[in-house]
């Protein structure tokens, strides 16, 4: 579903953030994104999701050679694709329900085609009196929950979440991760770059990559991961 | 819970659409204000052409060979004759005065000073006459007549009138570009303030046709609304100096003086300035937002 090879990035002409990056996503996957802040994991969400380009090395999604597709057909490879962004990126002169219908919006479908499925997603993610709610209005943990509906209302083939349980008290942490496995059952791959250990430890069969100084390593489980720590240090 | 008719994707109103509102109602108002001048001066022109060119006066100076009620009875009995002549009228003493009461004041001046009779002629439209032929005609047979053409006035008038209008198209022009520079500038501005939304759209799948479309719409209509708010403050505008110039309201002389707007159909002409404003901020917008998502992946 997504591979990269040798790939490399760098922002203009500064020093590169990613190095050699190489890996494979399979479909109906999970992964982690494990690392410490600033070592790159959200460019490398970045690449992924096609927004920022790689300055070298060889980037394929859906079977398709990133840098041989055109561009005008990129957008038709995001929407196969849901974003749970680290500042939530809601607009704030929308409301809940039209944040999270936006996806289906852009996809050219009609208001009475998901507005029943808009409003149990939100319903379930504990948010079913707030539809038309504006953002600006929202709690830390409410805008979140918004932005995750927002980012699995098109049921992706993958989803990506850069820290989604980053301002949600446990309960929700819970219920978050709950959906995401859901929906990797269903057969959503799933990537989520954290750094959060609960979440870790709550997916111990997880496979990790681990991301140090721009270079990723992969361990099997959380349990091989806090070993390879202890060796390293 | 009902759920509102789903909102554009760009805020309806925010600071930068306030700012841009003001912006094409001010360019707005004057470039109607400009157009309706230069409308006004158009007319000016054709009307003040247009009537010398069909009319000439034969003055009848006092003459000792003639007492001045035969010098007048033979100058219209000549005229009349004269092939193309639609009609001659003598002018009567009292319209003589009240054409020339604004410079002499009211009064009996015209019996203290020796100012000529007068005999308006009008020619047949669409008809050639040899008006040499008739000025040495009533010299050779009227003491004292003179024909005058409007030959001089005509040719200045003309050029004045088309000076004045070339003037008045070039500041059109300026003021087109002016409005132009600023409604692409405040377009921008505003799209810039809304860069974030264009960003997400484009990230959650958008194609680049369906962002612009929903940006130019949106500064379709507000390029339509600031238009419009102007064209109605310059039209109120000349409505109101045309009440100015009504000849019962204005001063001696005024009757002179253009009245600003008259035809119905120039205010159909202004009725393009906000339809071109609208025009502007929409492709504007569009060229913007296209710019703007030409450099993202």
């Amino acid at each position: 579903m997504v591979r990269f090879e040798n790939v490399g990035m760098r922002y203009g002409l500064g020093p590169e953030i990613l190095r050699d990056i190489s890996f494979t996503l399979e479909p109906g996957s999970f992964h982690l994104l494990n690392g410490p802040s600033g070592a790159g994991k959200t460019s490398l969400l970045k690449l992924i999701y096609l927004a920022e380009r790689p300055s070298r090395g060889a980037i394929s999604m859906f079977g398709r050679e990133i840098a041989a597709t055109p561009r005008e057909e990129l957008p038709s490879l995001r929407r196969r694709i849901g974003v749970v962004f680290q500042d939530f990126r809601l607009l704030d002169h929308l409301t809940v329900f039209e944040n999270v219908s936006l996806p289906r919006r852009v996809m050219g479908e009609f208001e009475s085609g998901y507005r029943a499925e808009v409003e149990e997603l939100l319903s379930w993610v504990g948010l079913g009196n707030r539809l038309n709610a504006k953002p600006p209005t929202l709690s830390g943990g409410e805008k979140q929950r918004v932005a995750i509906a927002r980012a699995v209302v098109a049921k992706p083939e993958l989803l990506l979440a850069d820290e989604p349980t980053g301002n949600v008290d446990p309960e929700i942490g819970g219920r978050i991760m709950r959906l995401f496995i859901e929906l990797n059952r269903l057969g959503t791959s799933v990537l989520i770059a954290t750094h959060d250990q609960r979440i870790m430890e709550r997916l111990p069969a997880t496979r990790i990559f681990q991301l140090i100084d721009g270079r990723v390593t992969t361990a099997q489980s959380a349990k091989d991961l806090v070993l390879a720590e202890a060796m390293r240090a | 819970m009902k759920l509102p008719s789903q909102s554009g994707l760009m805020p309806a109103d925010s600071a930068s659409g306030t700012t841009l509102h003001t912006i094409v109602a001010v360019m707005s108002f004057l470039a109607c204000l400009t157009l309706g001048a230069v409308l006004t001066l158009s007319r000016l022109a054709s009307e003040w052409t247009d009537g010398l060119s069909g009319s000439v006066t034969v003055q009848l100076l006092p003459s000792s060979q003639i007492s001045p009620d035969d010098q007048m009875s033979e100058a219209l009995r000549l005229v009349r004759q004269w092939p193309g002549i639609f009609a001659a009228r003598a002018i009567s003493r009292e319209e003589a005065g009240k054409l020339l009461e604004p410079w002499l004041g009211e009064g009996n001046v015209l019996e203290d000073l020796p100012v000529p009779q007068l005999i308006e002629v009008t020619l047949t439209p669409g008809r050639p006459v040899e008006l040499e032929g008739l000025g040495h005609a009533l010299a050779d047979g009227v003491p004292g007549a003179l024909l005058d053409d409007h030959q001089r006035w005509n040719q200045e008038l003309a050029s004045f009138a088309a000076s004045s209008e070339a003037v008045g198209w070039a500041v059109l022009l300026l003021i087109a570009l002016a409005t132009l520079a600023i409604v692409i500038f405040a377009t921008q501005a505003g799209l810039q303030a809304h860069r974030e939304i264009v960003e997400v759209v484009h990230m959650i799948g958008a194609r680049d046709v369906f962002i612009a479309t929903e940006f130019q719409s949106h500064f379709l209509w507000l390029g339509l609304r600031g238009g419009v708010i102007g064209l109605m403050l310059a039209a109120a505008t000349l409505l109101g100096s045309g009440y100015l110039w009504d000849v019962r309201e204005a001063p001696v002389g005024a009757q002179l003086l253009p009245q600003f707007i008259s035809a119905p159909y120039h205010y159909a002409w202004l009725l393009f300035v906000p339809a071109v404003i609208g025009l502007i901020a929409m492709s504007t917008a569009r060229m913007t937002v296209l710019r703007v998502l030409g450099r993202m992946p």
